[in-house]
């Protein structure tokens, strides 16, 4: 064994030995703050349930977005570009004037 | 308080009886304040960590299942605040002998003069070498050297308070154990 892990080793056993600090009492008002943590704790049912019907909502409202957005993610996809219009009426503008 | 006086305090408390809540908190207080002075030494917040775990604990009381000792899970909690106060501390990057106590200076001197165990007179500046030699180490790694090394407390056990898998415990004990030597190499070159 390296000595260094000898040494550390016999280093931590005495630490280990050594004594703690009294433990110390629990300060003034404690109980009540761990009291009313616990009533907190208690009543969080209906939290976690509001919770839950909130995130349900949110899908709720995300799949009727995405739904709504298809017609018109279908129609651009047709479109094969997006100056497909605008080239076209300058065509037919150009047409228009070039004739006689 | 056995187990089965945990079950019936934990029965009367959910049927709303405060006399059996204030019973847990006192039963638990001192054993959270032991594992939160043992792992966060020489700290003035200690007596606010202690109150923010026994908090923690209350507030989590109806999600204890009892499949584990009462006191298991309190451990759990108490390990997890104390770990989430020092995330964030910062590593001190080296011991020098100059910065040891005398007494601290004399237990260095002792380790390297004989491979005898230290005398109890030793323990005190043992525990404080041993402090200012963690504080090289991650917090975390700190909080894991305690646990493994001071409070003599196997792998499994270990994992089970921290939430860590063994091969990580495994992992951070041997990288921070060889800063631990790094550091108390230095010392010893220093050493006279």
């Amino acid at each position: 064994m390296n000595p260094l892990d000898d040494q550390l080793d016999r280093l931590f056993r005495a630490a280990g030995q050594a004594r703690l600090g009294p433990v110390p009492e629990p300060a003034y008002g404690v109980e009540t703050r761990v009291l009313a943590a616990w009533r907190a704790g208690q009543g969080r049912d209906s939290g976690i349930w509001d919770v839950a019907l909130l995130v349900r909502g949110l899908i709720v409202a995300s799949v009727i977005m995405a739904l709504s957005f298809l017609p018109a993610l279908k129609s651009s996809s047709e479109t094969t570009s997006p100056f497909a219009d605008f080239v076209q009426l300058t065509d037919s503008t150009v047409s228009s004037d070039d004739a006689p | 308080m056995t187990d089965a006086e945990v079950t019936d305090c934990l029965a009367r408390g959910r049927a709303g009886d405060e006399k059996a809540i204030l019973e847990l908190f006192h039963y638990m207080h001192p054993h959270v304040a032991k594992l939160v002075q043992a792992n966060l030494p020489h700290r003035e917040s200690a007596e606010d960590l202690i109150q923010q775990a026994c908090v923690k604990v209350m507030s989590h009381l109806d999600q204890f299942s009892g499949k584990v000792p009462f006191l298991h899970w309190v451990s759990r909690i108490a390990v997890n605040t104390c770990l989430n106060q020092i995330r964030h501390e910062k590593r001190r990057p080296e011991v020098r002998l100059a910065d040891l106590s005398e007494d601290e200076a004399t237990v260095v001197e002792h380790l390297a003069a004989a491979p005898d165990e230290l005398d109890a007179s030793d323990h005190v500046a043992s525990k404080e070498l041993v402090d200012k030699l963690l504080l090289t180490l991650k917090p975390a790694d700190r909080l894991l050297m305690r646990l493994m090394y001071l409070e003599g407390r196997q792998v499994d056990e270990i994992a089970k308070l921290t939430g860590w898998s063994k091969s990580l415990i495994k992992v951070r004990a041997f990288r921070a154990r060889s800063v631990l030597r790094r550091s108390y190499g230095t010392l010893m070159k220093e050493n006279p």
